[in-house]
């Protein structure tokens, strides 16, 4: 029963988690290029209904079952990777006793299918959109793990529902503050936004997705979308006391500090311009690396102190 | 009923557009970027409409019939102030194109309007059949244009010296992220341009398209911040985005520096070195970055004077 309750609350969550991200997508951009938003609410809408009308474009000698799967692939991952976050004590859908490395896994894989969903038109910008984020999303997922570790040292267990109970007392915001800001950056690369785009920008016509269109496009976007839900989900999970709070039931809560996770992710996107990315290379394997050994240094000290 | 609310929120949505410019039509394409009832999109295959802005001229009326292709049918063209060179509506210079581009994609919509049929063949550009030790036109298993689509051999990377595919192929001149009219045949390693060699010079524009936040609002697009946002772009975060030395010219300023002056109001010094020289060994997204802190007329000169009689290449 609370397996089926869980697997509704994750579609509520991502369908309405979905529609809201774009909503605030428009709006944001809108506010940063000093303009109105056009149709701010019904806007997502019918941009999707728009894409959904038009037809797929042909490619020449095309991987067609990559072309076709890995936009549903990058869905699938953000689905599972919702899977293991807990609404309420015991209502989650699956709470393996690995919840974060299972996590970890998920995030992983999104090099995997971003690749791939490059490599599948058989287009030059889609592929150099393609190889650029396999260099730049190695050095980005290695830091995710140590810093979703040193998430787990307090809870002293990697299951999601030990790692909430043992944010009770104090939030691991408060323990772990550089955990949350390198944990952001993470979810920045995951989703394909702001300063980390390198797959899809603009310098490559839209990169990856630069030979899509139609119901292709379109589910790929979702996609993008969906996984910025389930990482803000997860960093709220980890990092803000999941569904703790006072008064309102646990899953409105989550879904509370969910939105907040995911407005500031946004935010961060819309306001910081994209490094060369040799640069920002240099930035994960010299700044962002060392940086996550040292929260984990820090946390593993003070849980033996 | 299902269907007929589909197509009605489909039909408020904005038009996607592919803007095609040609000869001073860029100010008014990045006018009306900032306008409700359409989207500017990077790729042709995003796009229901292509807007020819401005007259693109004969020597590249191949690739622009092959930008017509690429967007997915059913498609229509709008010619802005330009002569049309095939089917497709036409408006003058100093219409305003919303009214027109809002009814051509409804009529694509519903069906009132007849998509554009392909104006190329579909076939291989290049006989390659045959040739070669597999029949593929190339070496071993690699070379050769199979397709029209020039694969890649091997070669020394210039990085670390190990052997990599170097990968040539045309670029422009019809890209957003290129300044319009500026065709290239560029060799990548990876992202990285080993060489490039200018095709086309870019178009000449109007005045208010080579004004300094014009120029600023173009880099700033690429550093993937809204353009309009000069008041966030004084911002020092900008500056530390962009490595210092990257693409230095002859007066030993880089896109920082020539950035700089934009956003403070000056225009920068008119002279742009050789496309080969300016690009070579930079990654694809620092290449572009370089090309959009040049002036755009300094670009042109800089292409023109590569291409002056006598000096054959």
């Amino acid at each position: 029963m609370n397996v089926v309750l869980s697997l509704l609350l994750i579609a509520l969550f991502v369908g309405a988690g979905v529609w809201l991200a774009a909503v605030v997508d428009r709006a944001l951009g809108a506010w940063r290029a000093g303009a109105r938003p056009d149709g701010l609410f019904m806007g997502p809408l019918r941009e999707a209904a728009a894409m959904l009308v038009r037809p797929r474009a042909e490619t020449e000698v095309t991987d067609a079952l990559f072309r076709l799967l890995a936009p549903g692939w990058y869905l699938a991952l953000a689905a599972v990777s919702f899977s293991v976050v807990p609404f309420a004590p015991g209502i989650v859908a699956t709470a393996p006793s690995t919840g974060l490395v299972l996590w970890g896994a998920c995030e992983a894989l999104v090099i995997v299918v971003v690749f791939i969903h490059g490599w599948a038109p058989n287009s030059p910008f889609p592929l150099i959109g393609a190889y650029r984020y396999v260099a730049i999303g190695l050095p980005a997922m290695l830091p995710s793990m140590f810093v979703l570790i040193a998430a787990a040292v307090p809870a002293e267990s990697l299951a999601l529902p030990a790692v909430v109970e043992s944010q009770r007392e104090l939030w691991n915001v408060v323990r772990q503050p550089l955990g949350l800001i390198l944990f952001l950056a993470i979810g920045l690369t995951i989703t394909l936004r702001g300063p980390f785009d390198y797959a899809d920008p603009e310098d490559l016509a839209g990169g990856t997705s630069a030979e899509e269109s139609g119901p292709a496009l379109a589910l790929w976007r979702l996609a993008r979308l969906a996984m910025l839900v389930s990482f803000s989900a997860m960093a709220a999970t980890v990092f803000f006391g999941g569904y703790l709070g006072p008064w309102l039931p646990g899953p409105v809560w989550l879904a509370l500090k969910t939105l907040a996770v995911m407005f500031a992710t946004q935010a961060v996107g819309h306001l910081l311009p994209r490094m060369p990315a040799p640069r920002m290379l240099a930035a994960f394997w010299l700044v962002a690396l060392p940086l996550s050994f040292a929260d984990l240094l820090l946390v593993g000290l003070e849980s033996l102190a | 009923m299902a269907v007929a609310r589909h197509s009605f929120l489909a039909g408020s949505a904005a038009a996607p557009v592919f803007a095609a410019v040609g000869e001073n039509g860029l100010a008014s394409v990045e006018a009306l970027a900032r306008r409700p009832g359409l989207r500017l999109v990077q790729s042709p295959r995003q796009a229901a409409i292509l807007l020819v802005a401005g007259e693109p001229g004969r020597a590249v009326e191949e690739a622009l019939q092959r930008v017509h292709d690429q967007l997915p049918p059913p498609r229509t063209t709008l010619w802005w102030g330009a002569r049309p060179h095939f089917e497709g509506e036409a408006i003058l210079s100093n219409t305003d194109p919303l009214p027109t581009l809002r009814t051509l994609w409804l009529e694509l919509l519903d069906g009132a309007r007849r998509g554009e049929a392909a104006l190329l063949p579909d076939e291989p550009p290049h006989p390659w059949r045959g040739l070669g030790d597999r029949g593929h036109g190339g070496e071993g298993m690699m070379g050769g244009t199979p397709y029209g689509r020039p694969m890649a051999m091997t070669a020394e990377d210039p990085r670390d010296g190990l052997t990599l595919d170097p990968y040539t192929a045309r670029y422009g001149p019809f890209l957003p992220m290129l300044p319009p009219g500026l065709q290239m045949e560029i060799t990548t390693q990876g992202d990285m341009i080993v060489e490039a060699r200018a095709l086309h010079s870019p178009f000449g524009q109007e005045p208010a398209a080579l004004t300094p936040s014009a120029h600023a609002a173009r880099l700033l697009r690429l550093l993937g911040l809204p353009p309009l946002s000069i008041r966030g772009a004084r911002w020092r975060g900008v500056f530390r985005a962009i490595p210092p030395g990257l693409g230095v010219d002859g007066h030993g300023d880089d896109v920082r520096a020539r950035l700089c002056r934009w956003l403070s109001g000056e225009a920068n010094a008119p002279s742009a070195p050789p496309l080969g020289e300016m690009l070579h060994g930079l990654e694809w997204q620092e290449a572009m970055l370089v090309l959009a802190s040049h002036e755009l007329d300094a670009l042109r000169l800089s292409v023109l004077s590569a291409h002056a009689p006598g000096e054959s290449s």
